[in-house]
């Protein structure tokens, strides 16, 4: 199509031909969903927490900063925040490095290797299905799989009561369920190891670089970008971790698993106090943005470009 | 150029059938009172799989011989009920004839009074006592619903394990301090829990029903009469039975948080798999686990709840299992009032529910259902008729003001605390009554 710089009266014939005009169609679906899915949802969420709404009442009041103020003398509130913490700074590391290990094995060259990278992705695809949870929730019972064996292996006095006691080891099973569903990490981290040059390592052999340095001098510094990205997109996802917590423990014993997200989701539905829990999911939104940008910040110290050398 | 106008058409079609699934309107039929139109109702209860069964059966009688009127149901678990409910109250469209509890207050807003259907005889009220009205009246005297079923707390039991354990059957007057010993000789004698808990009860059968039986009669309960706040004033009251349940959790006779979670409804209740001596019901419970143990041959018994002391107050009180409402969205209030009428009433219809929701109120339906009762109801029966010849005050509050739910997840977990050495068990009372006087506030 020539252009031309006259402007001409409006024609529907033109404007519906108009190649803006398809792509705005076609795109329609989603922004329809955004619109009503995400935008309008986040933007009532944002005036209902400074409401006191509650599901039913037809007089909503507003009340300022007052569920703000009143989240930081909650102690269930703190205490889930402090659990989440716990649950973020030691399952994040721990999967990463499960991936990276996992996906560097199965770099060499070996025709079993496709088959192994999709066994391991298979956890990640039942990843946050309840049926998993609800498995999980049975082998660490009481009378489950793992004590059955574990007493087995180390007499009836070894029986560890996961989710009882005092109920510091809660966490853990749930902490175990995330890192055993390392592979959407390892799949890109595998994408990541193909993409550095085999002559990297062939002149640093030739120097008489051994495995070990090879892999931190080289494959780490190229992977860091990599490393960057499934760092943010873990830690996010980590930090809203509802399902395991929902279906294995409840929040329970004494709320030591008493996961954000998951008493945003009781506030709302159970305690029936929705501008509060949205209040709470507005401050963990706040959290998440310093988090991921400090990430960002420091990333500029140990990610490497290659651009930049 | 004719491409593009297949793709255009294309989109359009998808954005359109997109917008026909969001923008259903509820753009039902004018309400309307002719018996030749065709009404539709929507109904919805929880429960299990039993109740689901006999519902269903008992709704499609009741369409067989109103062919005007189609009812369309649907049935959960209770958490699912309610999460239900809580989106359907939020678009204002809620279930012309839906199942309430004692947390009726928090759904206040969506729930049509009856009085007026009672007043012109569209719900037939003349088999049902006034005592048994009330029992579903808000504090103003307004009929919320009309109830399922009587109902009322006790303590089913193992009569086997008690022997072996060489502890004396409970008796009407037994106290906590029984209580706890006879759970705490079961653990001993059978390594099993003593009691057991399914949680859902113990709140309301325990921990509330212990401050209804101190002072004098009617002077205390956990919330007051309307509900506006604490029925008590001395945190220290719930104290010593804090103490119990965390020392008996200590001492492994009743089960701990862990060991709680794997208790999911009342048919794995640990009394019934045999692993515990004792264990919370609401009484319309006590049939369904009577013939589970009675298969595994062992036999059940119902205890009333212990007291503080054995002259003092029972502190149990009737009342309503659960009710039927209608819901302000209806369209059709008055076909809605109608179904609920003949649900509590007819004979027919009850022989088929066979007072699983509870003790039917109707006095009529209530003698047909007993003459024909199997072992286990009978024991119920004779329960409820028990409990009703204690004394009562002459007002008691037999529900829960809204939010309840956050109060009792509190509790629970200040006990979990004291087991755990955080806090003490007094510390745990003055928690747990700041958690209740919140929300009041």
């Amino acid at each position: 199509m020539t252009e031309n710089k006259i402007k001409k009266p409006f024609s529907f014939k033109r404007f519906i031909y108009n190649d803006n005009t398809v792509g705005y169609i076609f795109a329609l679906p989603f922004i329809l969903g955004f619109l009503g899915f995400s935008l309008v949802p986040m933007i009532t969420s944002l005036v209902y927490s400074f409401t006191d709404m509650t599901f039913g009442d037809d007089e909503i009041q507003f009340i300022g900063f007052g569920n703000f103020i009143k989240l930081f003398q909650d102690e269930v509130f703190l205490k889930s925040v402090r659990v989440t913490f716990k649950y973020v700074i030691i399952s994040v590391p721990m999967k990463l490095t499960f991936a990276l290990l996992v996906a560097f094995l199965l770099t060499r060259k070996s025709r079993l290797v496709t088959l192994y990278r999709s066994l391991y992705y298979v956890p990640s695809l039942v990843g946050g299905s309840v049926a998993v949870a609800l498995v999980w929730r049975q082998i660490f019972a009481r009378r489950g799989l793992f004590n059955v064996v574990w007493t087995d292996l180390f007499g009836a006095d070894a029986k560890v009561n996961w989710f009882g006691g005092n109920g510091k080891l809660a966490i853990y099973p749930l902490i175990l369920m995330s890192v055993w569903q390392f592979g959407s990490s390892m799949i890109i981290f595998a994408a990541g190891l193909k993409e550095i040059p085999e002559s990297y390592y062939e002149a640093a052999m030739i120097d008489g670089a051994n495995g070990f340095h090879r892999f931190f001098k080289i494959t780490l510094p190229c992977l860091s970008p990599i490393i960057l990205y499934n760092l943010i997109m873990q830690t996010i996802s980590a930090f809203m971790v509802f399902t395991q917590a929902k279906i294995i423990t409840e929040g329970g014993p004494n709320n030591e698993t008493m996961m954000y997200a998951l008493y945003v989701y009781n506030t709302a539905i159970s305690y029936d106090r929705m501008g509060y829990a949205c209040a709470m999911s507005w401050v963990m939104l706040v959290i998440m943005v310093i988090i991921t940008l400090i990430i960002f910040k420091t990333s500029k110290k140990w990610v490497f470009s290659e651009a930049d050398s | 150029m004719k491409k593009k106008i297949l793709a255009l058409l294309m989109a359009a079609t998808m954005v359109l059938s997109l917008a026909a699934c969001g923008g259903k309107k509820t753009d039902e039929p004018k309400a309307s009172t002719s018996a030749e139109e065709k009404v539709t109702l929507r109904m919805a209860w929880w429960g299990s799989q039993t109740r689901h069964d006999r519902t269903v059966q008992v709704i499609q009688m009741y369409m067989k011989d109103h062919p005007n009127v189609k009812i369309e149901y649907e049935f959960f678990s209770f958490d699912d009920y309610f999460t239900k409910l809580k989106t359907l109250v939020a678009s204002d469209n809620v279930w012309d004839v839906f199942q309430l509890g004692g947390n009726f207050p928090d759904y206040m807003s969506k729930i049509y009074f009856l009085n007026d259907f009672i007043k012109d005889g569209t719900i037939d009220t003349s088999k049902i006592s006034d005592a048994y009205l009330k029992i579903t009246q808000d504090t103003d005297g307004n009929q919320i619903g009309i109830s399922n079923g009587l109902n009322t707390y006790g303590i089913a039991y193992d009569v086997d394990m008690f022997k072996a354990a060489g502890v004396p059957l409970p008796t009407e007057t037994w106290t906590w301090d029984d209580y706890a010993d006879a759970a705490r000789k079961i653990k001993k004698a059978t390594g099993h829990f003593g009691t057991s808990s399914f949680t859902s009860s113990e709140f309301a059968a325990g921990c509330t029903t212990y401050i209804g039986q101190q002072g004098k009669l009617g002077e205390f309960g956990f919330f007051n009469l309307d509900l506006t706040g604490m029925g008590f004033t001395d945190p220290q009251m719930l104290a010593p039975y804090i103490q119990m349940r965390a020392d008996l959790i200590k001492e492994g006779a009743s089960p701990d948080a862990g060991a709680e979670m794997e208790i999911t409804n009342i048919e794995n209740d640990f009394l019934v798999t045999g692993e515990a001596g004792m264990t919370w019901v609401a009484v319309n419970q006590f049939p369904t686990i009577y013939d589970i143990c009675q298969a595994q041959g062992r036999t059940l018994a119902l205890a009333t709840l212990p007291r503080v002391t054995k002259d003092g107050n029972a502190g149990s009180k009737i009342q309503s299992s659960q009710m039927l409402c209608v819901s302000k969205d209806s369209k059709h209030k008055k076909e809605a009032a109608e179904f609920i009428s003949w649900f509590q009433n007819s004979t027919e219809c009850n022989n088929v529910l066979l007072g699983e929701r509870g003790i039917p109120v109707n006095e009529d339906v209530r003698v047909a259902l007993q003459a024909s009762a199997n072992a286990g109801q009978k024991i119920m029966y004779d329960y409820v008729t028990l409990v009703g010849t204690f004394k009562t005050p002459e007002k008691v509050n037999v529900l829960s003001p809204a939010g309840q739910d956050q109060v009792v997840d509190l509790y629970r977990n200040y006990i979990q605390q004291v087991v755990s050495g955080e806090i003490t068990a007094s510390k745990a009372a003055e928690l747990t009554y700041k958690a209740g006087q919140s929300l009041f506030k």
